[in-house]
């Protein structure tokens, strides 16, 4: 899962940042409203948090822009709780809203609510075959036993697992499980495919040469 | 009693007893008009009737032959004989002529009498009485008044023109002494006059009761007309101290001196909207600022302890907090003083100091971040002394030059300049930089009024221009703003020397 955090205040934005690639999201930053625009506009991210108060463009302009080229989901900071202004984000287009100050607890919550939405689950928990997945413990169950996956390959199976029947291409997992900064080297991806198949059975990752990945 | 506390009740009290004190005079004028009319004309009656009589005393009509000796049985003269006993005694006849007789008796429904005597006070005896005459105790008692009424121990000529009456129960007498000694009384009953007179009394009671009745409900309707506005007034009040200030009092008639209170009113709950919008936009703004920083002291603190953490990140975290806990420590003593200063409590030094000093220390402060910014200060100062607080005034032109080279282009000027102009002492602070859009100008001295959204400088919660604008307020000055896009922003500060 790949998020975007657009913030300008910088320790704010240092804390959320590395309080969710800890929580195994790939994220990129941007401290200003040119760049989150220009990152919203070139990347298919899972999700975006977007600070309403930014030099450049505002947040409110970065998501009427944004909704007219993209769906991604976005999860509003504001520092205002008026209702005016929760009406005015959600008619924007925002997905939710977080009140500063928040607590980071509810910020992971509401993100994975609106990834959830986003893909049209309505629980956290993933059924298939003999692989159970809930997106909120972050935990895996096969045959009912608890799985040991490390961040990556649990990131790898949850996307897949959200996009379930659709064929994802590479570049596509690439995108979503690894950030900007990330060295991506080309044969990572194989490695935890294969490390996956390992630990849930063969068939979980279907390979659709030429195309992609698939979970059927 | 809470209820003749109101404007209304007073009103409708002292309006009422007006209404009951001029009704009641009107009522008792309009009875004893009326009374006096009466008894006028029964007393004009009564002095007909004695002038009748007297003259038939002096003039009595000529003898007849029967007169004296034959007395015709009563029932054979009914028509011309006045009713007349004949005395014993001998004296002179008496004999009422016929016309005369005609106005006594029960035919009439005053039923008019007389009674003539002759002789002294003590020694009356009786000339003649009409039939009707039988009261000898009123005679008797009217003799004592008659005589302090009419006067009768004076002389003739001495005694008043007119004569009195007198009333005596229900009957009405007067009296005469002629100057030959007789005294003649006449009297009648005025029973018909107190009935009608009793009447008019009743009649003039009911109609005052009604126009008191009617006048009482039209003036409490016209008090409360009049009122009206009033308990508008205090309806709207009582909504806008519940807390809705946009209500207003509907001045309908506003040349009134209710209407004026109205207009007055209005336009203090006008201002009392705007301090209050001014006052809620203030504290949400302030509320607004702190929780950036809280915000970053919530999820660094809660992120750092997810979960185990080397030194370094947990220094990280503590000096991150450290951070928002300056900010919020600049931006609650900034709060403090605005609010001190809109308390009037700060407390100004007074004293007279080298303005010009003062301003190039500033320079000299700001000088560093000017080299940093490749910005050249230019000053141009006037040697000029001011009375007020160095240290206030010092803070002022620092903010200003901060300003002046952090919103500069690079190697840009900063032209200082110091000058006496008619009394005051004008420091205008230009700078070079891209100016300020105009529709942003007249808002920069607002509180945590920002022209570009950037709050990257920690600190600079948009609170500075208004502290200065403050602070030379008061030392009772002037601070202004003009600014060309892409040619610069002027500040003019002007003190009274």
């Amino acid at each position: 899962m790949r998020i975007l955090i657009v913030e300008d205040e910088p320790d704010l934005l240092a804390s959320l940042a590395q309080a969710l690639r800890e929580e195994g999201y790939a994220v990129d930053t941007a401290d200003n409203g040119d760049d989150g625009l220009f990152n919203a506009e070139g990347t298919d991210y899972d999700a975006i948090v977007l600070d309403v108060m930014l030099p450049g463009i505002d947040g409110w302009e970065i998501l009427k822009r944004l909704r007219k080229t993209k769906k991604t989901p976005v999860l509003m900071l504001t520092a205002r709780d008026q209702t005016c202004d929760r009406v005015k984000g959600l008619d924007t287009g925002a997905d939710d809203y977080v009140v500063k100050p928040f607590d980071l607890e509810e910020v992971f919550a509401r993100l994975r609510a609106v990834i959830r939405r986003s893909a049209n689950k309505t629980t956290n928990l993933i059924e298939i075959g003999d692989v159970q997945i809930d997106t909120a413990a972050r935990n895996v169950l096969f045959k009912e036993k608890p799985v040991e996956l490390t961040a990556r390959e649990y990131s790898l199976v949850e996307f897949m697992a959200l996009h379930r029947g659709e064929v994802v291409t590479r570049t596509q997992l690439y995108e979503h499980l690894f950030d900007e900064n990330d060295t991506t080297m080309s044969n990572l991806l194989d490695v935890h495919v294969s490390n996956v198949r390992k630990k849930l059975g063969a068939e979980f990752i279907v390979t659709r040469r030429g195309h992609g990945y698939c979970i059927e | 009693m809470k209820i003749f506390k109101s404007i209304k009740w007073r009103l409708q009290l002292w309006y009422g007893l007006i209404l009951v004190v001029v009704l009641a005079g009107f009522g008792f004028t309009a009875y004893q008009l009326e009374r006096n009319r009466q008894f006028g004309r029964i007393d004009q009656e009564l002095h007909r009737r004695l002038n009748v009589l007297a003259n038939a005393l002096h003039r009595p009509p000529p003898r007849r032959l029967d007169q004296g000796f034959f007395r015709p049985p009563p029932d054979q003269m009914p028509d011309e004989a006045p009713p007349i006993r004949q005395e014993n005694r001998p004296q002179p006849e008496f004999r009422l002529p016929p016309e005369a007789a005609q106005l006594f008796g029960t035919n009439d429904s005053n039923g008019f009498y007389f009674h003539i005597t002759s002789g002294t006070e003590n020694d009356r005896h009786e000339i003649a009485r009409s039939e009707n005459y039988q009261k000898p105790k009123a005679v008797i008692q009217f003799d004592h008044f008659f005589d302090q009424l009419n006067h009768a121990d004076l002389p003739p000529e001495k005694r008043p023109a007119k004569l009195k009456s007198m009333d005596y129960q229900d009957e009405r007498i007067t009296a005469d002494i002629l100057p030959s000694g007789e005294l003649i009384e006449v009297g009648c009953s005025i029973a018909p006059e107190l009935n009608e007179l009793r009447h008019t009394a009743l009649n003039l009671a009911a109609v005052g009761s009604l126009i008191l009745l009617v006048g009482l409900t039209g003036g409490w309707w016209f008090v409360g007309c009049a009122l009206w506005p009033v308990s508008a007034i205090s309806t709207t009040a009582a909504k806008i101290s519940a807390g809705d200030l946009s209500q207003r009092i509907n001045v309908a008639d506003a040349e009134s001196e209710l209407g004026q209170l109205a207009a007055i009113l209005n336009s203090t709950f006008a201002r009392l909207e705007t301090a209050f919008a001014q006052q809620k936009q203030f504290a949400s703004d302030a509320a607004h600022e702190l929780r950036t920083p809280v915000t970053v002291i919530l999820t660094q603190t809660q992120m750092a302890l997810a979960r185990e953490r080397d030194a370094a990140g947990y220094k990280q975290t503590v000096e991150a907090c450290q951070r928002a806990a300056q900010r919020m420590r600049k931006l609650i003593e900034s709060l403090l003083e605005l609010a001190r200063f809109d308390a009037g409590q700060e407390i100004l030094k007074k004293m007279q100091f080298d303005y010009a000093k003062t301003i190039s220390d500033s320079t000299e402060l700001v000088q560093t971040l000017a080299d940093e910014r490749g910005v050249k200060i230019m000053a141009e100062l006037d040697g000029l002394e001011v009375t007020g607080d160095p240290e206030r005034l010092s803070q002022v032109v620092t903010n200003l030059l901060t300003n002046a080279i952090q919103y500069n282009q690079p190697s840009g000027e900063v032209r200082v300049k110091l000058e006496s102009q008619t009394g005051l002492a004008v420091l205008k602070i230009a700078d070079t930089g891209q100016g300020i859009a105009p529709e942003d100008l007249p808002r920069v001295f607002e509180r945590f009024y920002r022209a570009d959204k950037s709050r990257t400088g920690a600190g600079n919660a948009g609170l500075g221009l208004s502290i200065c604008k403050a602070i030379v307020e008061a030392h009772g000055g002037t601070m202004e703003v003009a600014s060309k896009q892409n040619v610069g922003t002027t500040f003019t500060v002007r003190l009274p020397v």
